[in-house]
């Protein structure tokens, strides 16, 4: 493993920022800290940073325009994990549509921080966002449904929602921000791990029928889904951007 | 000692003050129309009564004098000219009744008694009490008995005054049904909307028109609800910025002691800051449903809302069923309903180690979500208070299942928050229902494709 990743740690709290540092360099991990907004664009500036864990409540310029902000400039690409102070749906939301890739609720454990950075980072690593998808849209059309990306639900012709389970909707995600791409079991397990490891007994063949049961697609016609013998699963429907649902 | 209590003799009273002013009100009016009616009858029967003395005074002894000058056959011709519209004379002796009964009838006799100088004997005899009809017979110089029949009787009433009279009465009852609806109705609205108002601040003011008595009524309930909004969001504001102030100092500690060496104490200590933790976050939740911002509402699939949530704690190896699943839809905030069944599906897992999760529709389409469970279930006397925020039973219900008393009230603001109920009843199998009934409303029958 010749590359060690970086990390950058912004939170206003110095013995928080410094604890989790050393936690993470303990962990194998490079660890820059900053204080604000301001030394977080500084390191950014800097030096190559391979995802930022980022404090929502600051003084002054709070995590989730920091966040937005970043996602606006030129470091578009760095992934980032919220620190939320509230384990609210809404704020769940909000931070997801500020463009972060997870978030942690304090307090936390170090190690379940370590997770889901990792998580974040395999994700990235392994199967890079399809960027016309990825844009944030929050509604993602394909065949006769509508997926909700804020409220993880599929919304139906006549508007009618149907909630997705957490597993479920992070498969979907994955398969319609890259649609007609053949994506191996491996990728999917990876991809879709989600917190707490639920899929810790639970194989992906499992979980795709049941998603191709969410959608009304028939395992003899794959409509949706497609099995690719030995290789994996396709998903085969053309997949539109629409705005807000509203 | 009550005195807002009618005594029991009241009883018959109607219950409202509306129909209770309408009778009043209707009764003394009726009973005024009444007694001038009275009045005017009284009157007008003796202005007759004087006229007709007056006019027999001097009719009688005239026409007495022209029936004595005239031949017995010119007196038939002559009897219908001098016949008069309470009297008439017969040519004939009269009819064999009683004495004369009434007072009127004797002062009518010695009237004419009077009006004839006293030349007559006069035989009076009274013929029919109702109506009255008596008869004065005397004899004419020439042996032939004339005979005075008098039926005394009021001026006939005109045929449209009994018409006019109800319809006096008809327009004095609309306008007493109105003064009193004007006066009672702005109290049925002052009562329902104090019954609507919300203290978390949610409820829409009063309008503030109207008569001056209601718009100061209103005036003061929106005062009031003002004042009682503003102290329950301090409250919750006060909660909220204590738990939040909390997080950051708790999130320290948890770090610190993570990066301590294992062992038994640090564990344990671990253990106390996980469940600090806890309450923190509950805190916070606690203090945010009361107004919880809702979002907007979606039309929600209830089985494949249930069914996604169920999943969630399966995949976490967590003991969770699917029970009786109705398929309907209906109008709802996906987001905090959400919270609310993983509330209950919490409360449950913690006490009773496993649950069930279903939805079904009542009898009047209320739509019902239950969480079901095995646990040892609550004392009835106390399904009520474990509704309040950190009530805890003291019983088997320990420290030890982690619970911060707090799951059951979040659940509760928050189904109050979206027009629901919370109800908790024990099951007649043992364990545990959580139902969460929502307004039939917006619900809608199965079929959508």
């Amino acid at each position: 493993m010749s590359h060690t990743d970086h990390i950058l740690v912004v939170d206003d709290d110095r013995d928080i920022r410094q604890m989790v540092g050393d936690y993470l360099r303990k962990n194998g991990l490079r660890v820059s800290l900053a204080a604000d907004g301001r030394e977080m664009k500084a390191a950014l500036d800097t030096s190559d940073v391979d995802l930022v864990v980022l404090d929502v409540m600051m003084p002054g310029e709070d995590g989730l325009s920091l966040c937005r902000n970043l996602r606006a400039g030129k470091h578009r690409a760095v992934p980032v994990v919220l620190l939320t102070a509230r384990d609210d749906e809404t704020d769940r939301i909000i931070g997801l549509e500020m463009g972060a890739d997870d978030y942690v609720t304090k307090p936390f454990s170090s190690r379940e921080l370590l997770a889901r950075i990792n998580a974040v980072i395999r994700r990235t690593r392994m199967l890079p966002p399809n960027l016309q998808v990825s844009e944030a849209a929050r509604l993602i059309a394909f065949g006769q449904w509508r997926l909700d990306t804020s409220a993880r639900h599929l919304l139906d012709e006549d508007g009618t929602a149907y909630p997705l389970s957490g597993a479920e909707f992070r498969l979907l995600r994955v398969f319609v921000d890259h649609p007609q791409r053949v994506l191996s079991r491996d990728q999917l397990l990876n991809l879709t791990q989600g917190r707490d490891a639920e899929l810790f007994d639970r194989s992906i063949d499992l979980l795709v029928s049941r998603l191709r049961q969410r959608l009304g697609d028939a395992a003899k016609e794959q409509a949706y889904i497609k099995t690719v013998r030995s290789e994996g699963y396709v998903f085969c429907q053309p997949v539109v951007l629409v705005g807000d649902p509203a | 000692m009550s005195t807002l209590a009618l005594p029991r003799r009241w009883h018959w009273l109607p219950r409202t003050l509306g129909m209770r002013l309408l009778l009043i009100l209707a009764a003394g009016l009726l009973l005024a129309h009444a007694l001038s009616f009275a009045l005017l009858f009284y009157e007008r029967a003796m202005a007759t009564r004087g006229m007709m003395l007056a006019g027999m005074a001097q009719d009688v002894p005239l026409s007495v004098a022209l029936l004595e000058r005239l031949s017995p056959a010119e007196r038939v011709e002559w009897l219908p000219q001098l016949q008069r519209r309470t009297y008439r004379y017969l040519l004939r002796p009269a009819l064999p009744g009683t004495p004369l009964a009434s007072d009127r009838a004797r002062q009518v006799t010695a009237l004419i008694d009077r009006s004839l100088g006293y030349r007559y004997a006069l035989r009076p005899r009274a013929v029919s009490a109702s109506p009255e009809r008596y008869e004065v017979e005397l004899t004419l110089a020439d042996g032939q008995p004339l005979t005075l029949e008098v039926t005394p009787s009021l001026l006939p009433i005109a045929r449209w005054l009994p018409w006019v009279l109800a319809a006096q009465v008809a327009l004095l009852l609309a306008c007493v049904w109105l003064a009193v609806r004007l006066a009672t109705r702005p109290l049925a609205q002052l009562a329902s909307a104090a019954e609507r108002l919300d203290p978390a601040g949610g409820s829409i003011a009063m309008a503030q028109d109207g008569p001056l008595e209601v718009a100061q009524a209103a005036r003061a309930l929106n005062a009031l609800q003002a004042r009682v909004s503003a102290h329950v969001a301090e409250r919750m504001q006060i909660l909220a910025a204590i738990s939040h102030d909390l997080q950051t100092p708790i999130t320290r500690l948890r770090l610190r002691l993570e990066a301590l060496d294992e062992s038994e104490v640090q564990a344990r200590l671990l253990d106390d800051v996980g469940q600090l933790g806890q309450l923190v976050r509950e805190g916070i939740q606690y203090a945010r449903s009361a107004n919880v911002a809702l979002g907007p509402a979606v039309r929600l699939d209830l089985p494949a809302f249930l069914g996604s949530l169920v999943d969630d704690y399966q995949d976490m190896g967590k003991p969770v069923q699917l029970g009786e699943l109705a398929q309907v839809a209906l109008q709802a905030h996906p987001q905090v309903l959400r919270r609310i069944v993983q509330n209950l599906v919490d409360n449950a897992l913690a006490y009773a180690g496993s649950a069930e999760a279903g939805v079904r529709v009542e009898a009047g389409g209320r739509v019902c979500i239950d969480v079901l469970d095995r646990g040892p279930g609550i004392p009835e006397a106390a399904l009520a208070a474990v509704l309040q925020p950190f009530h805890r039973l003291e019983t088997s219900r320990g420290r030890e299942t982690g619970g911060t008393g707090l799951g059951l009230a979040i659940a509760q603001q928050l189904t109050q928050a979206l027009g629901g109920r919370l109800r908790l009843a024990n099951r007649t199998d043992g364990g545990l229902r959580v139902t969460v009934e929502l307004e039939a409303a917006q619900a809608t029958p199965p079929g959508a494709v």
